[in-house]
């Protein structure tokens, strides 16, 4: 019954032929991305270069950091849509733990408390969709404008301007000439594809989203896998703003303003069902790439200035195209509709 | 067992929750009554509004409107706008402050038509409606406290760019990252910077992106630019968030210098980038002095000291104000450089 | 039934507490005056409580409110008559609607994700084909939808009056209404009753478009302005004012009623708080509580009744 939406898990999901579809769809993604980067590289050789394709990367970082948990939850047949006002109110706390006119903390408690404020909103998340049995797109709907509204209480108006070079260098530095964000990221994509595919706590999570009465049975406790992810899901958020917001020389209030809808939109371009339980890591890793490259990709070719107005549109409609074209795939093979979950 | 502690730890949960909600409604009530308690026999009440709360542009303005409040001693000020930037929003406090019967009500409009419906309507409530730091329709409004026009603020980028690239005549691409695509101010300003443009032949604009009030996006837009246009000398950015971020991204490519920036933005939040080379010059006016004036010359609209075809307004510190038309002026644009930008505190 | 009591009750604590705090803003003028400002959420809103009725969701209907709008004044410009051009605009909406609708009901993809993808291609559209900017000078007796009052009722609340009746009977008293419960209930039982599933959706889609194509219309004639970032984000306080009066967004439960004490409760709060407290933040604030705590009460309720 705790479905995101809908009203009960798809009729028919399980096992044989739905296995085959996030494989499909990572592979279709790939795909696409070589395409885009072969098309615009030969535009646009520049576009190709070591360094665009790195920026890329590191561009792309926070979302896949914050989808890989995102992931987690959606398959677990929940959503969370705070992603976005938590990062925002977590780069302004971070901002005001760290800035010397503030409370000017040591770096490593900076960054122990941002992960604990993080892991504590997704607790309190998991808490209210679990135990306070409100469904997650309204918990976290509620957590969304509640979280950003607090987030200008703490700002006031003002930004920090003086984040400490300690704090800075998570952001400008890294090692052997990779920035933090992508170690970071790599790590994150490591750890959570090992906890979905290789760990007791990962078949649960696929377990809770693709039958949660049947998960019950099996003596799952539904509740508690839940708010785990949603928990690793807050943490993850706190790493994302911890190594992409010191990128910048300000923290202002309007950090992570629609951020979670790029999130839920490489989650779901990457696969992952809506109703949770099929799904996985790689494919939200493409769609993020993949999201992040057409923007970029837009610039390089150039078009010129009436274009520009159209980038969103072409975004929008290439997202639909995405959806529409692994749809079609999947019903000639015979498997409609699996990965979407289509009703009943 | 186990239920029964789950349950008191949503409990705990909710609890905090409204904790913190309580303590942010106290915190935003005991704002307030102080300025209430006082009642003197002529009190002015004046709200501003700014575009978008919550950036320290119009923070810094609201401080100087508040000295101006304090000096005067009959005067309630009132700022709030929408945290969103959202023009509907703020046309609906409009509304609500005329409704309020408030004395007067000093709009910087996010979008001159909407604001401007919202602005005659409560005109006819019998309001004074004054804009400032951006204007809407004359007849929506009785005065304008400027700061700068459109074109005024086009023209200084363009001039400021052009000055910073150097030379008889300027030479190189430059490039404008914008705040969103429909903003109406920054069109404006955009109209009358591809005008002044015109004056520099060998400046060409490559590019007009929109950075969506992000400051990251901001920062990626400019980093894919620099590599797709390796030719680019110049990067306005022409809102106080697009500014950092395109700034931050020249940095972090190593072509401070190389690659110039210029734009919006109030002193304090690009000192850094003006000491390290990045920014030659930042274009912007006094805020302080601009909430202030704004203020005075609020209070004396609704004193009747301020009438329609007066020509200077006794603006306090700042001295006597000259008005042309309905246009109460501010005074010059600043250019913040490495030389005067440690002046100013704002 | 349970939680429209909650939420009529709550709607009352509001007002007693307006009434004692700021005694202008209950008074009738003002209450009328500031009736408009909810006029585009209260449109959305009844069409979305059908839809998430049915089991769905849409959250493309703040772009499609911007597409149409842009529609409506870029024929303005080329010379169409007015009530051409409003007609298109609907018209607009409708398709718009309707391609969210065929690809719910005819491809069957979850309309979450359907309208996710129309949520940025439609606001691409429109600011693609407006180039980003705005269309005002409508005449006079255009912005009399948006601005006129007749016996002091301002036109957008008479227009609202009308749909919300017509939503309320519809949903409550005819077949079309039972088989928007049914399918929430269990769309593959409603298939197997003979529910025509797929032409409902459609339906739902189009109408919620065709709504949100009015509201753009409406927003044109009432701020003289039209453009293509109206509208942003209201699909997230429009389900925040379905949720909140009742209707479960797993679907099958939930009343016109319900949708407009939600309403209601949210408009009356935001504009007290900013009447009252002058701080726009605050607003945020309290309707994410409001609207968590009224979820979590009444599970509490109906937990100990049960």
């Amino acid at each position: 019954m705790k479905r995101v939406l809908g009203q009960r898990p798809a009729a028919v999901r399980d096992g044989g032929a739905g296995a085959r579809a996030p494989a499909r769809r990572s592979l279709m993604l790939a795909g696409i991305l070589i395409l885009v980067i072969g098309v615009v590289s030969a535009v646009n050789p520049a576009f190709a270069s070591l360094r665009n394709l790195g920026d890329l990367l590191v561009q792309s970082a926070p979302v896949i950091i914050v989808g890989c948990g995102m992931t987690l939850v959606v398959l677990t047949g929940e959503i969370d849509i705070s992603v976005g006002s938590l990062l925002g109110l977590l780069a302004a706390l971070m901002g005001v733990f760290a800035s010397p006119q503030h409370w000017g903390l040591p770096t490593a408690v900076v960054i122990g408390l941002t992960l604990a404020v993080g892991t504590g909103a997704g607790l309190l998340n998991g808490l209210l969709v679990t135990v306070g049995r409100v469904p997650s797109i309204i918990a976290t709907l509620a957590m969304l404008t509640i979280l950003r509204g607090v987030t200008e209480f703490i700002m006031g108006g003002r930004w920090i301007t003086d984040l400490p070079p300690g704090i800075r260098a998570l952001g400008t530095g890294g090692a052997l000439g990779v920035p933090w964000c992508l170690w970071v990221a790599a790590a994150v994509v490591g750890v959570s594809v090992v906890i979905a595919r290789r760990t007791p706590l990962g078949l649960r999570l696929y377990a809770v989203g693709g039958n949660a009465e049947a998960a019950g049975l099996a003596r799952i406790s539904t509740a508690r896998v839940r708010i785990f992810a949603f928990m690793l899901l807050g943490l993850l958020t706190a790493v994302a703003a911890l190594v992409a917001v010191p990128q910048q020389s300000v923290v202002e209030s309007g950090i992570g303003v629609g951020f979670e809808l790029v999130v839920v939109t490489a989650v779901v371009v990457g696969g992952t069902a809506i109703r949770g339980g099929t799904g996985g890591i790689a494919g939200t890793v493409l769609a993020a790439l993949l999201l992040g490259s057409i923007r970029t990709a837009l610039v390089f070719l150039n078009f010129g200035e009436t274009a520009t107005y159209w980038e969103r549109g072409i975004q929008g409609g290439f997202i639909l195209a995405a959806v529409l074209v692994d749809h079609l795939v999947a019903a000639r093979q015979g498997s409609g509709g699996r990965f979407i979950g289509a009703a009943a | 067992m186990k239920s029964s502690a789950g349950v008191w730890c949503a409990a705990l949960g909710v609890i905090a929750a409204v904790a913190i909600t309580a303590a942010a409604v106290a915190g935003g009530v005991s704002g307030h009554e102080g300025a209430r308690a006082e009642t003197a026999a002529k009190k002015i009440t004046i709200c501003l509004l700014p575009k978008k709360k919550g950036l320290p542009y119009f923070t810094t303005c609201a401080k100087g409107a508040e000295e101006a409040a304090k000096e005067l001693g009959n005067v309630e000020l009132i700022y709030d706008g929408p945290t969103d930037g959202s023009p509907e929003k703020a046309a609906g406090m409009v509304d609500r402050w005329a409704l309020q019967k408030v004395d007067v009500i000093a709009v910087s409009p996010n979008d001159p038509e909407v604001l401007g419906q919202a602005m005659k309507k409560a005109r006819q409530k019998g309001v004074h409606i004054i804009t400032w730091d951006a204007d809407a329709a004359p007849d929506a409004r009785e005065f304008m406290v400027n700061q700068a026009t459109g074109r005024d603020i086009g023209y200084a980028l363009v001039d400021t760019m052009a000055k910073d690239i150097g030379g008889a005549e300027p030479e190189g691409e430059v490039a404008i990252i914008t705040a969103t695509l429909t903003a109406a101010n920054q069109n404006e300003w955009i109209k009358h910077m591809k005008e002044r443009l015109g004056k520099y032949p060998k400046l060409t604009l490559v590019a007009v992106k929109p950075s969506n009030e992000d400051q990251r996006l901001a920062f990626q837009v400019t980093q894919d630019l620099l590599k797709a246009h390796p030719k680019l000398k110049g990067i306005f950015g022409i809102s106080s968030v697009a500014f950092p971020g395109a700034a931050e991204a020249v940095k972090q490519s190593g072509r401070s210098g190389a690659v110039l920036v210029t734009g919006l933005a109030t002193p304090n939040d690009m000192k850094a980038y003006v000491h390290d080379g990045t920014v030659r010059s930042v274009v912007l006016w006094n805020t302080g002095d601009l909430g202030y004036l704004t203020v005075r010359a609020a209070a004396a609209l609704a004193s009747g000291t301020l009438k329609a075809g007066d020509h200077e307004l006794d603006a306090g510190r700042l001295g006597t104000k000259k008005i042309e038309g309905d246009q109460i002026l501010l005074g010059q644009i600043l250019v913040f450089t490495k030389d005067n930008i440690d002046d100013f505190d704002f | 039934m349970l939680h429209e009591g909650v939420i009529a009750l709550l709607l009352i604590l509001v007002m007693v507490l307006a009434a004692w705090l700021e005694p202008g803003f209950i008074s009738v003028g003002a209450q009328l005056e500031l009736s408009t400002h909810a006029f585009e959420l209260a449109l959305l809103a009844l069409p979305m409580t059908f839809i998430i009725i049915a089991g769905g969701i849409d959250l493309s209907a703040g772009s499609t409110m911007a597409l149409a709008s842009v529609t409506l004044g870029l024929l303005h410009q080329a010379g169409t008559p007015l009530w051409l051009a409003s007609a298109a605009a609907v018209s607009v909406g409708a398709a718009a609607g309707a391609v969210n609708g065929i690809f719910v009901s005819a491809v069957r993809i979850h309309p979450l994700i359907v309208t996710l993808a129309t949520l940025a291609a439609y606001r691409g559209l429109a600011e693609g084909i407006s180039l980003g900017r705005p269309v005002s000078g409508f005449p006079e007796g255009f912005q009399w939808i948006g601005a006129g009052t007749v016996l002091g009722v301002p036109v957008p609340v008479l227009v609202l009056i009308v749909a919300v009746m017509v939503a309320g009977v519809v949903l409550s008293r005819t077949v079309a209404g039972h088989w928007v419960y049914t399918i929430g209930g269990n769309e593959l039982a409603a298939r197997h009753c003979g529910v025509p599933v797929g032409r409902v959706q459609f339906g739902l889609y189009t109408l919620s478009g065709m709504a949100a194509g009015l509201a753009g219309v409406v927003f044109a004639a009432r701020r003289n302005t039209a453009k293509a970032d109206i509208g942003a984000g209201i699909e997230l306080e429009v389900i925040t004012a379905v949720v909140l009066g009742g209707v479960s967004i797993f679907g099958g439960r939930g009343t016109i009623t319900g949708t407009v004490l939600g309403v209601a409760l949210i408009h009356e709060l935001r504009e007290l708080v900013g009447w009252h407290w002058r701080r726009d933040e605050l607003i945020l604030i309290v309707i994410g509580v409001i609207l968590v705590g009224s979820v979590l009460l009444n599970n509490l309720a109906s937990r100990r009744r049960a």
